[in-house]
């Protein structure tokens, strides 16, 4: 049963992958480098007390989460590809470095 | 005794000094521009980037320079709102002419930050059809045919030459050198709590707090780089200037435009993206009152709120920013050019 409990475990992990927290805080993306997987997500948070964005023009991983206001999440998937820069389309000089494994 | 007396006061004064710019260093101007590796600042650099900035043989009809538009006896502007005096062959530009006083601190370049060097800026104005109207193809052969430039490009880029890059690199190379000289202000944020006025700091106190004004100019700069939609249109943006979305349609960049600086901010009138502003108070009151709509406008910034100032407020605030204005940097306004 217990082999059961931990197969389903790292299934369940490996195809919905770790999920990465990133915080928009002080007009900075808090942490400013992760290292992710491909699947795996990255929740976007806002703590400042105004909207934030954030996007990437990168081939593999386009993706721009639109206005982000204030305490609200957003959250993207990893996908297969090189590792990508994140700005903030309000404020360009926030940078998030994402390495992909 | 009267040797340790004099040392408590100079360990007092120093307190006193510690206190005033405890909190301050976000304020204070950095002591070097951030430089390309390929471009380092060479005094050969700098000073032929000088004669190309003023030099009207860069404009088609040889009647405009850099300078047309960004003049040093004009707050690095041209004090009207959209270029129309001194655009080529009576062309008017869309847009006010942005101070570049300090660009060489900022990460993106123009109004709508659509480059993001110097070098890459300093072309633009050159080959733009409402502004020197200068193409490249034309503007290279002319300038190799002038001996005194050839020799100058060498001497400053001994493996490049004289190229539409070194071009570039030279103009930005002097763009560099504009920089904030210090401002009363500046004296404040080092401890030097004579050199603004009460009611300047109280100002600032506002500036920082009530206003809410850092929130978009902030740091030494009083600019943080960001793009926003102050509210000066309502409804949709349908053939008025849609900033930063011109660049590329993305939702967050609809009608919005880069945070202007506010050193030297007395001399750079008129103000906003499109000069439709002649003071420094009307700025501060439609800023302050979150833009000139309150309501309908698309893809307003969250920031652009009334924040209930009253006019003394206001007029603090002013005052406080009226320090950020320090002495004229001096430049040399070159009045023969290589031949």
């Amino acid at each position: 049963m217990k082999q059961i409990l931990l197969i389903s475990l790292f299934t369940s992990l490996s195809l919905f992958g770790a999920n990465h927290i990133v915080n928009q805080k002080g007009k900075t993306f808090i942490p400013h480098e992760i290292t992710v997987h491909p699947g795996d997500t990255i929740t976007f948070k806002n703590s400042d007390p105004f909207a934030h964005n954030a996007y990437t023009d990168d081939e593999d991983n386009e993706f721009d989460i639109g206005m982000q206001p204030t305490g609200e999440d957003k959250i993207i998937t990893v996908k297969p590809g090189n590792n990508f820069s994140v700005e903030c389309a309000i404020h360009p000089n926030m940078l998030l470095e994402v390495i992909i494994k | 005794m009267l040797r340790k007396l004099q040392l408590l006061m100079l360990l007092l004064s120093f307190v006193s000094l510690e206190a005033q710019s405890d909190g301050m260093e976000k304020w204070l101007l950095p002591t070097s521009v951030p430089q390309p590796k390929d471009n380092k600042l060479t005094q050969e650099r700098v000073e032929l980037g000088r004669l190309l900035y003023f030099d009207t043989r860069l404009s088609r009809g040889n009647q405009l320079s850099c300078a047309s538009c960004h003049h040093p006896e004009r707050g690095w502007t041209d004090l009207i709102p959209t270029s129309k005096a001194v655009g080529f062959d009576g062309r008017v530009g869309p847009r006010n002419s942005p101070t570049i006083l300090n660009a060489a601190y900022q990460k993106h370049q123009f109004w709508d930050g659509r480059v993001k060097s110097l070098e890459q800026q300093a072309l633009g104005p050159i080959t733009a059809d409402v502004e020197m109207n200068m193409p490249l193809e034309l503007l290279i052969p002319k300038l190799k045919k002038i001996k005194g430039y050839v020799k100058l490009f060498k001497k400053a880029y001994p493996d490049e030459g004289l190229t539409q890059k070194t071009v570039a690199k030279a103009i930005a190379s002097f763009e560099r050198t504009v920089v904030s000289t210090e401002s009363p202000f500046d004296r404040y944020a080092k401890g030097d709590a004579s050199a603004i006025s009460q009611e300047a700091k109280e100002g600032f106190e506002l500036f920082k707090g009530k206003a809410h004004c850092t929130e978009c100019h902030d740091g030494f700069n009083f600019s943080d780089g960001s793009f926003q939609n102050i509210g000066l249109h309502d409804g949709e943006l349908q053939g008025k200037e849609l900033g930063r979305y011109n660049v590329k349609n993305r939702a967050a960049w609809y009608g919005v435009f880069k945070t202007p600086t506010l050193r030297d901010v007395t001399k750079s009138y008129p103000y906003f993206h499109d000069g439709s502003v002649k003071t420094l108070k009307e700025a501060t009151v439609i800023c302050s009152q979150g833009g000139r709509f309150e309501h309908n406008v698309r893809n307003k910034s969250d920031v652009m709120v009334d924040r209930h100032l009253n006019e003394a407020e206001v007029e603090k605030i002013v005052t406080f920013m009226k320090t950020l204005t320090g002495p004229d940097l001096q430049i040399k306004i070159p009045t023969k050019f290589p031949q």
